[in-house]
């Protein structure tokens, strides 16, 4: 697996991957791919964590693999919890020189084990890093960047207070969003004080639109329109709450009241047009830190935020008017998105507007029309994973079903009376915010695994570049002509389409040094065959550039004319891949 | 785009950036710099019967940071029941920028506030002056003169005389260069190094000119009528160019290019959200990260007392004509249409007739520039936004005794004609107004103030008629005797004028890249800086249309507030809210994006029994002269006393009044 020139690598530019961990015995055999065998660090994966839970668990793994994780502060959110963005990597080369892929959850609140997803991938891939050559090459050869939680506030309401399985999905900086100058103040009431948001009805015969389902009472479900005159005996009131503000509605002004994911600079539009969007981009201070870091790490080369729910891989563009993505960057989100279909069943590969909805000022489009990096959002979880034989059905019955005879029926609240200062008696019942959008516990490290291994699928995918032996074309007089291809083997180029194509970040450089040589002309090779089609540079030919870098699973094929004799390095450095140096003597 | 772009580009922006100086005035040691090389001469040239010794105020000098802001401290001293300084944040250079409050007596909810900015573009530093001398009368003027009070007493006005002080700072550093840009800096040039080849004062002259250089291959040639000025070559009239023309400087970097890559890249005043462009550096990285504009956004942002907004400099959005689009224009593919409402653009036009009166005579630039503070106000926070370009370098002299001539219709008509003129030939100079590229070869949306006035005063002027007329009489003589480019035009009003500092005469250098050249063109900032003796007259005018401004302002009143007795303690009350100013309480544009706040109007019941009507009316639509929001409430009392009628808002007043029984 590794090659030559990595070893060639190494003793060239004192890079030292392979020195420099001395994990000692205790490591002994890693754990993941062997049955049987016990983690280092026990991590519970059955459940959720709330922020600082999140955190505690990256400092566990921080302490357990020393060398492997450091962090830093990149601000602090509405509700003043610390943005804590880890870098995993093996200890050697910088890991602001290795090529990185930044993966995030949890931007919407409620969308919780996104979080526990980007442990998992630290965790797993350090458990096995002794012990699988996928997981070392990985950790030696890359970076991640993590930040389990980008809305740390939501996130942590959303599992202390009590909410539905959709609320929490702000921030917390509050809004006016009923624009009658009062803020947060009439947010949805847990009206029995269970810890619950459910839904509310009532009882009102031969005066209602719903009626209970025959089979299970549980369900209430509209009366089909007939001349019949058959009316329902029960209406349906909406989730738990009360006019706060006494306006006439009922929960209309939450606490918060945007979308951190509808912020970012690329296709932004304000808040008329796209709902949450923040009142310029980066408006809070989690989005402002995130972009903050991503433009001081040219580095990062692939891009990962989870969701949830639905079952989606998806990418950009998220509207329109964008127009569609350069056809090789196209090729490289097909062959992951693909892949990442395989290994995450029921998931479907999708393209944001076309497919869910438009989004404007998303994460993932940022990073991608913005930043010019491949980059993907999971909806991690969909129903059918709750029932993938489908002689259990995704209809409300069965889903009661589900959770009475697997979960005991902890995942309902069934109805009961309560007092409503605008009704009067109703009922309130129905699923807990954590089913629906979240896996049950006893699934959760699967679909945990299975998107930490997509991600894994991904960086893996990230430019790797090698300097091949070059060969020599004697012209006499002391002049001679020097091939050499430069190799990335790996899906994603250097730089991508896009990248090249709006200028973003740096151009590859590669160049050609050696103190007995002179560099009379230089360029790229657009012919194996025909080495006069070559396009020479104007200026500099010992320093070559190139905004379109190296494609993937591809090579880049210069000529040098060189003058002169001895030993002479060749050298390749990008932003997206570590940069290598190899030497050589002319014959 | 194709590979050509990248040498077009490099050139529009050298030579957007790159502009040049002052020749006879010399690097000022002091704060204040005038443009005072040679009295005599000038005064000469305009009118000798004007007063030799007629000095201009101080404060319509220019100033660098340190001076005005020692202007604004001064200020606060001496007025400091009427003024009070708030710091909005920092420039990227570190420098303070200051907006001044000015208002009187107690401040009551909802009054409204009038926000000032200017010097949002980099060059336009007399606009600073002019919006110090805005404050100073207002606070000098207060008690005495009967509309300064009247704006102060019912309206704040805040002003914000330097949004851009890092690259106005550097009309004070030499050499002397038009900076217009800031930010981190970008790889113009792609060669994987920032900023490492900009323009340069290379022959030590204390100023960065423009180079004209030999070269067979150039596309420029001298203009016939003028060999000072250039022309582009036109290769289908068997015109062959002789000079290539760039900015002074070196070719720094090695690469056969001169002054590619500038260390400084973005505006200020292009790095707002509104239209903003990805991907072009003088957009900046992304909307709001440059500081000034953080700055100023989250000011108005925290103002929500702001009721219009009023700025100096490009893009005009009061004179120049507008792109409108209809009150219900739909958006496509979910993007709202570009452009002013309807119902916003009869707005301005009445306030632009207002503008006319007190400034005659004004250039117009374009309007809805991408990026700019101006299109932020208006297109995402709904605000009314008014700004117009106060001078700009015209185009043939005209002979002075026209200026004293009383007003009649015949020189309204010249001055129309005069404005077009302006309009249509702002950017079809080469020295320092050069947009290089054709408008076919830009991409989308890649407009800058220039190019696009050029479009809007063609339209203008083929729906006026005026540039077919125009363009029909002379055809006839062209064959006989060429044209003048604009920069011939501009050169003829130099010399009529007197106004020599703003031409470098071309004068031979030898060029350690290039071999011999010329360095010479149009001075810095010779485009932008008013002259001194138009100065007082730009201020006071611009002075008379901000006091009339306050008057305009929407304010809600509750005009009647009536109860009618229905019989068994029952009542019905009738509220009418009216506003009698001329703006309505929200724009159009208000009302799509939703930022301004409705007014609130709630009935306070007292003892009371509420039994019909709402607890809070949020009204948005309240037109101007006259606009009525009417809203019923039924209650049950034996009788009214301490039943009112509560309306407040946050920029339109507040208002509240007991109910009146009907007779």
């Amino acid at each position: 697996m590794r090659r030559l020139t990595h070893w060639k690598l190494l003793a060239l530019s004192a890079i030292t991957f392979f020195s420099a961990p001395s994990l000692g015995a205790q490591d002994d055999e890693g754990f993941g791919l062997i049955a049987g065998g016990s983690p280092k660090v026990e991590i519970a994966w059955n459940r959720l964590y709330d922020h600082a839970g999140l955190q505690g668990l990256m400092d566990r793994l921080a302490e357990a693999w020393p060398g492997f994780i450091t962090s830093e502060a990149i601000g602090t959110s509405i509700g003043g919890r610390e943005m804590r963005v880890y870098t995993v990597s093996s200890p050697g080369t910088p890991a602001d020189q290795k090529p990185a892929m930044w993966v995030e959850g949890n931007v919407h609140g409620n969308e919780t084990q996104g979080g526990e997803a980007v442990v998992y991938l630290a965790w797993y891939l350090l458990e096995n890093y002794s012990t699988s050559d996928a997981a070392k090459e990985l950790l030696d050869r890359s970076t991640l960047y993590l930040l389990p939680s980008v809305n740390p506030d939501g996130r942590d309401s959303w599992l202390q207070d009590a909410h539905n399985a959709h609320s929490s999905r702000t921030g917390v900086s509050p809004i006016d969003n009923d624009g009658d100058g009062l803020f947060d103040e009439d947010a949805p009431d847990d009206l029995d004080g269970d810890g619950n948001i459910v839904q509310m009805r009532k009882h009102l015969p031969g005066e209602g639109t719903h009626r209970l389902n025959a089979d299970d009472p549980r369900i209430l479900e509209r009366v089909p329109a007939n001349d019949n005159g058959i009316r329902g005996d029960w209406v349906y009131l909406g989730s738990e709450g009360i006019d706060n503000d006494g306006d006439g509605r009922i929960n209309e002004d939450g606490v918060g009241g945007y979308d951190m994911n509808r912020s970012w600079p690329s296709l932004w539009k304000p808040g008329h047009v796209q709902y949450g969007a923040g009142d310029y981009p980066l408006y809070w201070p989690e989005t402002r830190g995130i972009a903050t870091f991503l433009y001081a790490h040219p580095n990062v080369a692939a891009v990962q935020s989870f969701h949830n729910s639905g079952g989606m891989i998806l990418r950009g563009p998220g509207a329109e008017v964008f127009g569609s993505y350069p056809r090789a960057d196209l090729a490289v989100y097909d062959e992951l998105g693909k892949d990442g279909e395989k290994m995450l069943p029921f998931y479907r590969y999708m393209i944001i507007w076309k497919d869910l909805y438009s989004v404007f000022g998303g994460f993932v489009t940022w990073t991608y029309e913005g930043l010019g990096i491949i980059s993907f959002t999971n909806e991690l979880w969909t129903g059918e994973r709750n029932s993938p034989d489908s002689r259990l059905s995704q209809s409300t019955r069965d889903r009661l079903f589900f959770d009475d005879h697997l979960m005991l029926g902890r995942g309902f609240v069934d109805w009961h009376e309560v007092e409503h200062p605008l009704y009067g008696t109703i009922e309130v019942g129905g699923f807990k915010k954590d089913v629906g959008r979240v896996p049950p516990s006893f699934l959760l490290e699967e679909e945990l695994h299975r998107n930490a291994l997509f991600c894994v699928r991904h960086a893996r995918a990230m430019p790797e570049v090698s300097i091949g032996e070059p060969s020599f074309e004697d012209l006499g007089d002391g002049l001679t002509a020097i091939d050499v291809l430069f190799e990335n083997s790996r899906a994603i180029p250097t730089r991508t389409a896009l990248a090249a194509k709006k200028g973003i970040g740096k151009p590859d450089q590669f160049r050609i040094e050696g103190s007995g040589l002179e560099v009379l002309a230089g360029g790229f090779r657009s012919s194996r065959w025909r080495p006069e089609q070559i396009d020479l540079a104007e200026v500099e030919p010992a320093r070559l550039l190139r905004d379109g870098g190296i494609p993937g699973r591809d090579f880049v094929r210069v000529r040098w004319f060189v003058r002169g004799s001895g030993k002479f390095q060749l050298q390749w450095i990008g932003e997206k891949g570590i940069d290598v140096t190899q030497e050589f003597e002319l014959p | 785009m194709n590979s050509d772009q990248f040498p077009t580009r490099r050139a529009r922006l050298c030579l957007g950036v790159a502009l040049t100086t002052l020749g006879l005035c010399s690097a000022p040691v002091f704060g204040a710099v005038t443009h005072a090389p040679n009295l005599s001469a000038r005064s000469t040239a305009f009118d000798s019967s004007e007063p030799e010794n007629e000095a201009l105020d101080p404060i319509l000098e220019l100033h660098n940071h340190a001076a005005l802001e020692a202007a604004i401290s001064k200020l606060e001293r001496e007025h400091g029941d009427l003024v009070a300084r708030i710091e909005l944040g920092k420039s990227r250079e570190g420098r303070a920028i200051s907006a001044l409050r000015l208002a009187a007596g107690e401040i009551e909810a909802g009054r409204p506030a009038i926000l000032m900015v200017a010097n949002l573009e980099g060059s336009d530093l007399f606009d600073s002056s002019l919006a110090l001398h805005h404050a100073i009368k207002l606070a000098e003027m207060y008690g005495d003169e009967e509309r300064a009070t009247a704006l102060l007493n019912e309206v704040t006005v805040y002003i914000i005389p330097r949004a851009n002080p890092d690259a106005a700072e550097a009309r004070f550093a030499t050499p002397l260069y038009e900076r217009i840009t800031g930010g981190h800096g970008r790889d113009t040039d792609r060669d994987g190094r920032n900023g490492e080849d900009g323009p340069a004062d290379i022959d030590g002259d204390g100023r960065i000119l423009w180079m004209r250089v030999p070269d067979s291959e150039g596309t420029w040639i001298a203009d016939p009528t003028d060999a000072r000025a250039l022309k582009e070559a036109d290769r289908t009239a068997d015109e062959r160019g002789i000079w290539k023309l760039m900015p002074e400087g070196r070719d720094f970097d090695g690469d056969k290019e001169i002054a590619e890559d500038p260390p400084h890249d973005t505006r200020v005043n292009r790095n707002f959200s509104a239209g903003w462009i990805e991907h072009d550096a003088e957009y900046g990285l992304f909307p709001t990260d440059e500081p000034e504009v953080r700055a100023l956004a989250d000011f108005v942002l925290a103002h929500r007392d702001i009721a219009l907004v009023l700025c100096t400099g490009a893009p005009d959005t009061l004179l120049a004509k507008r792109k409108t689009v209809a009150d219900d224009a739909r958006s496509v593919k979910r993007v709202p249409l570009d452009g002013t409402f309807k119902s916003d653009d009869a707005l301005l036009q009445r306030i632009a007739d207002d503008y006319k009166k007190a400034l005659d005579g004004a250039p117009t630039g374009a309007d809805h520039t991408p990026g700019t503070f101006q299109r932020w106000c208006y297109d995402e926070r709904g605000l009314l936004v008014i700004s117009t370009v106060l001078w700009e370098m015209p185009k043939g002299f005209e002979a002075p005794e026209d200026e004293d001539a009383p007003e009649s219709d015949s020189t309204d008509v010249d001055s129309e004609e005069h404005r077009d003129e302006h309009s249509d030939a702002r950017n079809t100079g080469a020295l320092g107004y050069i947009d290089d590229e054709p408008q076919d070869l830009k991409p989308t949306g890649d407009l800058d103030a220039d190019s696009e006035a050029d479009t809007d005063s063609d339209e203008s002027a083929s729906d006026e008629g005026n540039e077919a007329t125009h363009t029909d009489a002379e055809g006839n003589e062209e064959e006989d005797k060429p044209e003048p480019t604009d920069d011939a035009e501009r050169l003829n009003w130099i010399d009529g004028s007197g106004e020599t500092w703003r031409f470098a005469d071309w004068t031979t250098f030898e060029h350690p890249d290039l071999g011999t050249v010329e360095i010479g063109g149009f001075t810095p900032y010779a485009r932008n800086e008013p002259p001194e003796l138009e100065r007082a007259k730009l201020a006071t005018g611009h002075f008379e249309f901000l006091l009339g401004l306050g008057s305009k302002l929407a304010k809600v009143e509750l005009f009647e507030c009536s109860a009618e007795d229905l019989g068994g303690e029952l009542w019905r009350i009738k509220v009418v809210v009216r506003n009698d100013r001329m703006l309505p309480l929200l724009t159009q544009a208000g009302k799509r994006t939703r930022t301004s706040r409705a007014a609130r109007l709630q009935l306070d019941a007292g003892d009371a029994q509420l039994l019909a009507g709402p607890k809070q009316v949020q009204i948005r639509d309240l037109d101007g002269n006259g606009g009525r929001n009417e809203t019923t409430w039924l209650v049950r009392a034996k009788n009214l006393d301490g039943v009112q009628a509560i309306l407040v808002s946050d920029h339109a007043g507040s208002d509240q009044s007991t109910v009146e029984v009907k007779q």
